[in-house]
């Protein structure tokens, strides 16, 4: 019906391989492209920045955990601690005014370098061991961005982000910091869409499978699990960077904390492990479920006029939110991105079914 | 199943959508004012806030049954952000597009991440015991309001205390337990200051958070030797410290803690064998100030209580009266300011910098808000726990309030630079 691939004969290499072959797909993509893009002029302020800003930032931190977790198989439970970083270099950079489009770069940079560093142990140990290793991370750099007052900035420990421009544009509106975000995001999710389809993604596929499968057929394994952990950590790193810029404005340690590193892996987890779509599908969950459940039970109790107390009406949401994360995984341990991808197999050969 | 589970879809879809929409509804009903109230009910500070917002509905409840002010009743959205930033700042913008004229955060990390966009929103946020000690300086902080002592204040109180005790602090010994965060750290420059000025010793041990175990920590302090012992923390932190207070032996009269200890922490330490500690107290506590004892009559009784009666008159429960009498006041004294409103940030912002020796009826210090202070003085007094309650054992008072400003010009400076 919606999706058809009757018809849809290639007689390019090139046609073959682009990537997204049915037209469907492509007005979809393009449709949620042109939403993107009109955004802020199509919903309220509030809705802008709340709500399609951060989903925005946690989708491209979520895809670039997820070329680690999901593309690669390596555990990381210090990704909050990456982004913490790349925010702390390129805060500092700003400060020091050198011009966004570095500072960026250099955000990047920074936790690539000593993302690697705690990437290596990957090289020796897996599995439980790797994510032990990583929580070592995540404490260490929370630990000297707290101690080091040069780092943090003064017994407050928040560093504001000075005004910045992004290739001219001052950022101080809130469309400038959202085209920022998207922009860094298009670029990113670009990205991770061809990484499959390129001889580094098919080598960093069997790492995940099986590493020393991966090197009888000549894959260096050790070459890519560094570069995983290596362009993973670049991509926190810009995060942060964005995150400091266009959403926090002034970052202090405990916004990098072990719980926003959970977060990241639950986003992985839930949306899909290796899926592009998924990371979005994993942040907007994550993050928004809460906060809609919160807004829904208060609906609710105030609608019924239901005497329910602060502290109940606080916890409600919390439990039904995890009934929710622990339904979709007993639904679909695959992920949302797997749910979504069922129905499109669904429509693809509707109204076939036994043709599934 | 297919089909129940699309129609559960549907109707939670449709549901989360509707609860999308209601984005204004008190927009309709004039002669409102809404205080935003997103605070930590599930994460980290949990009693602590159950307590304080107990207490700030109660307050308000009052206030609105005595027909509010001015025609207007006070609207408390209370809401939960789990000290999370991305759930705060949803509620800050919330707040702001449903016109709340303020947001009390009730959360260091919140009120720091939200201090950015309350001074570009003209938002009034209220950071109680929290948020930056340096927002005290409204000539920076136009828009951010402790209203009660800060930190620095407070360390600079529990110091002056123990010299009224000691006579002279020169050559006595003060050990600092402190959670090894930002905000167990923040009160060191003032101590450092107080330390060249009166000549006292002073030995500082970090503990890691959260502070859960701190066994390895308190030995040590018993063999310093020290006269004097200030434990800074929060949460379970309090409560393990206090207990190995007890368990090293050390002398709890000479033992003293920051405003975060309340009976519930008492209960958990147990009450008889923590009698003797020492606290910095903002507010009266108890049931017996009058403004408690009129909730007590015309909220509680009458069962409009927010949340169970036992708790009416403990600690947190008194800041919350507390700092709900003061944004009335505030409300109040806009009113008197400019009757005709209209209603916003900047309109509540002129009454709470003119609040003038406000006293809550004997609840708390005599308390005056200008637009260079606001943390409203600085007046708190030193309290006992005597083993079922909390009994002051000094005057309202404040100290060393060169030493304390000094720090919040310094700091406040930085920020101001920093920031442009």
């Amino acid at each position: 019906m919606f999706y058809r691939r009757a018809g849809l004969l290639h007689t390019r290499y090139q046609d073959e391989r682009q990537l997204w072959p049915f037209a469907f797909d492509r007005g979809l993509v393009g449709c949620v492209c042109l939403v993107l893009v009109v955004a802020p002029f199509l919903f309220e302020r509030l809705y802008l920045v709340t709500y399609l800003l951060p989903w925005i930032i946690w989708s491209t931190a979520a895809l670039g955990l997820n070329l680690l977790m999901g593309g690669a198989g390596q555990v990381h439970l210090g990704y909050g601690a990456v982004i913490g970083i790349g925010a702390y270099a390129s805060v500092h950079m700003l400060r020091a005014g050198i011009p966004l489009e570095i500072a960026m770069l250099g955000g990047g940079l920074a936790s690539a370098i000593v993302g690697c560093l705690f990437g290596a142990a990957a090289l020796r140990v897996k599995g439980l061991y790797l994510a032990m290793a990583t929580l070592a991370m995540q404490y260490m750099v929370d630990f000297i961005i707290s101690h080091f007052e040069i780092i943090s900035g003064g017994t407050q420990a928040t560093l504001q982000v000075p005004p910045v421009r992004f290739l001219g544009v001052p950022l101080s509106s809130d469309a400038a910091a959202y085209y920022f975000a998207l922009g860094v995001c298009v670029v990113v999710t670009l990205f991770l869409l061809n990484v499959k389809r390129t001889s580094f993604g098919r080598a960093l596929a069997a790492v995940r499978e099986k590493d020393y499968a991966a090197a009888v057929i000549g894959v260096d394994s050790f070459r890519f699990k560094l570069l995983a952990f290596w362009v993973s950590s670049f991509i926190g790193g810009v995060v942060g960077c964005v995150l400091a810029v266009s959403y926090y404005r002034a970052i202090s340690p405990d916004q990098f904390h072990i719980d926003l590193s959970i977060q990241l892996v639950a986003m992985v987890i839930v949306g899909g492990l290796g899926s592009v779509l998924g990371s979005f599908f994993g942040a907007a969950l994550i993050l928004f479920a809460p906060i809609v459940l919160n807004h829904l039970v208060g609906l609710i109790a105030d609608l019924a006029g239901l005497p329910i107390s602060a502290d109940l009406r606080a916890h409600l949401p919390l439990m039904l939110y995890g009934a929710m994360i622990m339904g979709f995984l007993l639904w679909e341990p695959l992920g949302l991105a797997k749910i979504y991808n069922n129905t499109r197999n669904y429509f693809l050969v509707w109204p076939f079914r036994h043709a599934r | 199943m297919s089909v129940t589970r699309r129609t559960l879809l549907t109707s939670a879809a449709a549901a989360a959508l509707a609860a999308q929409f209601r984005i204004d509804p008190a927009a309709a009903q004039e002669k409102v004012i809404r205080f935003s109230m997103p605070q930590d009910f599930t994460k980290i500070y949990t009693f602590v806030t159950s307590e304080y917002n107990q207490g700030q509905r109660d307050y308000i409840s009052l206030v609105n049954a005595r027909g509010g002010i001015n025609g207007y009743t006070i609207a408390a959205d209370v809401s939960d952000h789990g000290n999370d930033l991305p759930r705060a700042i949803e509620a800050f913008e919330r707040a702001k597009s449903q016109g709340a004229v303020l947001v009390d955060p009730l959360s260091t990390p919140v009120a720091r991440a939200l201090t950015p966009r309350a001074l570009a929103d003209k938002i009034n946020l209220i950071t109680a015991f929290s948020g930056r000690s340096d927002a005290a300086d409204g000539t920076v902080f136009p828009y951010v309001f402790p209203l009660s002592p800060n930190y620095w204040t407070q360390i600079a109180l529990l110091v002056d205390y123990f010299r009224q005790q000691s006579g002279d602090l020169k050559g006595k010994k003060i050990c600092f337990v402190h959670i090894d965060t930002p905000f167990g750290k923040e009160p060191l420059p003032v101590l450092k200051r107080l330390q060249e000025k009166l000549g006292f010793e002073l030995s500082t041990f970090p503990y890691t958070p959260p502070g859960n175990d701190q066994s390895a920590i308190w030995p040590q302090v018993r063999r310093a030797r020290p006269d004097w012992i200030v434990f800074w923390g929060a949460g379970v932190g309090q409560t393990v410290a206090l207990t190995e207070v007890i368990r090293n032996g050390l002398p709890l009269n000479k033992v003293s803690s920051s405003v975060w200890l309340s009976e519930s922490d008492m209960d958990v330490v147990g009450r008889s064998q923590a009698a003797g500690v020492l606290k910095i107290e903002p507010c009266a506590s108890g049931r017996a100030p009058k403004l408690i004892q009129e909730i007590l009559k015309e909220v509680v009784e009458p069962g409009k209580g927010a949340g169970p009666t036992e708790k009416v008159g403990t600690a947190y429960y008194n800041y919350g009266v507390m700092l709900a009498s003061l944004m009335v006041e505030g409300v109040r004294q806009a009113f008197a300011r400019a009757p005709q409103g209209p209603i916003s940030g900047e309109w509540l912002n002129a009454g709470l910098t003119s609040i003038t020796n406000f006293d809550a009826q004997g609840l708390i210090p005599p308390t005056t808000v200008t637009k260079e202070d606001h943390q409203g003085g600085g007046k708190a007094r030193i309290a006992r726990w005597d083993g079922a309650k909390f009994v002051p054992v000094t005057d309202w008072f404040t100290a060393y309030s060169d030493v304390v400003w000094e720090v919040i010009r310094e700091s406040a400076a930085e920020f101001q630079k920093s920031g442009k």
